[in-house]
């Protein structure tokens, strides 16, 4: 293995201090000892048919060479291979330094299509080449930077067209076939390091160094994904002797993620089995590349309460009019979301009440979820959030315990609705007095069994059906100055129509407050003042 | 907001409960909110029915006295019953039994299921949904309203006297769902409840 003897051993993941420490005169060397190991007639061969440096080292099974930034220069291959006709292609193969954006035709590499080149078709369809790793990794970097995210670490993705891992079987085979004697080629499968994992090696550690973090193998929130395609229908297979252009000839389209989708002109097999021969077909023009750099969500939760009887709890609008002044949604979200600099958010509540239902007490425990957050607020910025929500000039709705959550409060959000106690507080008008043994009466029953039709206010987008719920307990407090006001405190089973217990909803729930007391009530106002549920 | 411990509060009824805590914070504060003010309180609030139904009379429904009412809800669902003016009312001893099993099936019988209410069957307005008699009479009580039939007030087997004590209230018939369209329709030859008031020199209570 080449590089043996020297100072720095490259054998394994060398470490970035490890690197560091390689000189570009070393790394120079260490290049051409590779390329010098290999028998030269294949590299000519390889050379010949279009194929990068790049390819040529990944082929043979060399991974530590990905990480360096110099390249084989043309006149360091001409001291290798000892020729010196068509340098300027191996030249340009190998990475000349002459200039960063080339708009002449380059020779596209036939098996990696550009991507170890660092040569590219951006969005706009222009052709981009970069010098090395380096300048990949700027890209991404001034990408990062412009859109200003603030990151602690990331997880690359590389996405290239599943046609490559052929033309690595395709070349391998080839090379085993006419060059199995010599050294280095004669086992049975292949060593081909895929194209994927040597970009990965080559630009994980510039990518380090430019955006000052660590790359992480576990996904970390912060995601770096560059995917490689062919937007264009291409023939991607030379014909093999004695065959049509027809049959031999597969279309494939590729969506933006690289996977293939056949059209409908396809003929022949759904295989992935139709071999690649060498040399492998001409490349015009390298893949499209895009890349994306986004955070996965963030969740920010709390407890909020609700002050006003004319606020939604979600954006509510019919027929272009919006119901009710606004929504604890919106109110919480929109302020939230500059906090995150994020891209937009989503609402969670744990339960919901109506419009005109006051959210009182402990509050109601919520999560509101932020896409491509682009930072992740600190302890005070969160905390100068809820201080900002609870300053507002109108006071509709107040937020507590505001705190940047990790991924099990949601569960907990939604584990327990249904077991949740919830606890209210309603102003109710019976049709005659109030009597002391009235209050008594409410006051004693404990875990009172109720029959609920789906209320007809709901009937109309819920299943009609006749639910069992638990009133836990209820309380009569006497309105001072009324014979026939009193508010009812109750603790019911999470899912109880509390308007619909009171009034008796058309005699569809029963028992309720009216049929207990044998007369006609009503219910004015309703509260929620207890949303039992920990962690929040 | 500052936090409170819990405080025993004058009312005797609250002394000693346990279980009766208000939220430990801002109790104080909670209180202020959930209390009335009495000089706010009207006497007699408006009834449920009132604040979210429109109330709809349809005198002599098919036939003469035969009077009916359709509560429309906003969500488009009507409540359909006898009206206070209906002949029934006025028959000695008043209504005495109700039966669902009328025209070609047992109204009671039927089950509507899931959001989209399958099973549910689609009535003409003049369908029979029940036939109520009183001591010497019998009369149909119908539809009202074009359109799916998701509910009937099957307690009305058992108690027939709902329709006696609280036609307007317990003593509903059924529940209908009609197409926004034909509901349009079937407005134009109903009456409001002043009107229907006037007409019938009743009190219409709702």
């Amino acid at each position: 293995m080449p590089g043996e003897t020297e100072a720095v051993s490259l054998s394994g993941t060398p470490t970035t201090a490890e690197l560091a420490a390689v000189s570009n005169e070393e790394e120079t060397r260490i290049l051409s000892d590779a390329i010098r190991s290999l028998p030269p007639q294949a590299v000519k061969d390889l050379l010949n048919s279009e194929v990068c440096i790049g390819c040529i080292l990944r082929l043979f099974g060399f991974r530590e060479h990905f990480h360096f930034r110099s390249s084989i220069s043309s006149s360091m291959l001409h001291s290798v291979l000892g020729e010196s006709e068509h340098l300027e292609h191996y030249g340009i193969l190998a990475g000349s330094k002459s200039g960063e954006e080339l708009e002449v035709q380059q020779i596209v590499c036939r098996m990696c299509l550009g991507i170890l080149q660092y040569l590219y078709r951006n969005d706009k369809g222009i052709l981009v080449q970069k010098l090395s790793a380096d300048g990949l990794a700027a890209y991404v970097d001034e990408m990062i930077k412009q859109d200003g995210h603030e990151i602690d670490g990331f997880s690359l993705e590389l996405s290239v067209p599943p046609v490559l891992s052929e033309h690595d079987n395709a070349v391998w085979s080839y090379m085993k076939k006419k060059y199995g004697q010599e050294v280095g080629i004669a086992e049975e499968t292949s060593k081909c390091v895929s194209v994927k994992d040597a970009l990965k090696l080559a630009i994980t550690y510039p990518l380090e160094n430019m955006l000052d973090v660590k790359s992480s193998s576990i996904p970390s929130s912060f995601r770096i994904r560059l995917t490689y395609s062919q937007t264009k229908p291409s023939s991607s297979m030379a014909k093999s002797p004695g065959e049509t252009n027809e049959s031999c000839k597969r279309r494939k389209t590729a969506d933006m993620n690289g996977v293939p989708v056949r059209s409908s002109n396809f003929s022949g097999d759904q295989k992935s089995s139709e071999p690649c021969n060498f040399p492998l077909e001409k490349v015009n023009e390298p893949y499209y590349l895009a890349l994306v750099c986004c955070r996965t969500p963030i969740y920010i939760g709390g407890r909020y309460l609700k002050f006003s009887r004319n606020v939604s709890q979600t954006r509510w609008i019919i027929d272009d009019e919006r119901k009710g002044e606004s929504s604890v949604e919106e109110i919480i979200g929109s302020n939230i979301l500059p906090a995150c600099q994020g891209d937009s958010y989503k609402f969670h509540a744990a339960g919901r009440e109506d419009i005109d239902v006051r959210m009182l007490g402990s509050g109601r425990p919520f999560m509101v979820e932020v896409q491509n957050a682009r930072r992740v607020p600190s302890e005070a910025i969160i905390k100068e959030t809820e201080t900002k929500i609870n300053s507002l000039e109108e006071k509709l709705v107040a937020v507590k315990n505001l705190k940047l959550e990790v991924n099990n409060g949601w569960g907990l959000m939604h584990e327990g609705e249904s077991e949740k106690q919830k606890q209210y507080c309603s102003l109710v008008w019976i049709s005659r007095t109030l009597e002391d043994e009235d209050v008594q009466n409410i006051t004693a029953s404990k875990d009172m069994k109720v029959l609920q039709r789906t209320p007809i206010r709901v009937l109309h987008r819920r299943s009609p059906l006749e639910r069992e719920k638990i009133i836990h307990w209820m309380k009569v407090e006497r309105v001072a100055g009324s014979s026939q006001y009193f508010l009812l405190h109750l603790c019911t089973q999470a899912g109880t129509y509390i308007k619909e217990f009171v009034h008796g909803d058309f005699g569809r729930t029963n028992p309720s407050i009216g049929s207990i007391l044998g007369c006609r009530a009503e219910i004015l106002q309703l509260d929620v003042t207890d949303v039992k549920m920990d962690g929040f | 907001m500052a936090d409170h411990t819990v405080q025993e509060s004058n009312d005797p009824e609250k002394q000693g409960k346990p279980e009766f805590l208000l939220p430990v914070e801002d109790e104080e504060e909670l209180r202020k909110l959930l209390v009335p003010d009495p000089e706010n309180l009207p006497a007699t609030p408006p009834s449920a029915v009132e604040t979210n139904f429109v109330s709809y009379f349809a005198p002599d429904f098919t036939k003469p006295g035969h009077d009916q009412y359709v509560y429309r809800h906003a969500n488009g669902l009507c409540v359909v019953g006898l009206a206070p003016g209906h002949l029934a009312f006025k028959d000695e001893g008043g209504i005495t039994a109700v039966d669902f099993n009328v025209g070609k099936s047992d109204r009671s019988g039927m089950k509507v299921t899931g959001k989209r209410k399958k099973n549910a069957q689609h009535f003409e307005s003049n369908t029979a949904i029940c036939k109520v008699s009183t001591k010497g009479d019998s009369y149909i009580v119908r539809c009202c309203v074009k359109g799916s039939l998701l509910e009937v007030n099957d307690r009305l087997i058992k108690q027939p006297g709902l329709l006696n004590s609280s036609a307007d209230r317990e003593g509903y018939v059924a529940i209908m769902m009609p197409r926004p369209a034909d509901w349009l329709k079937v407005k134009a030859s109903l009456m409001s409840g002043e009107e229907y008031a006037k007409l019938r020199e009743v009190r219409v209570l709702n």
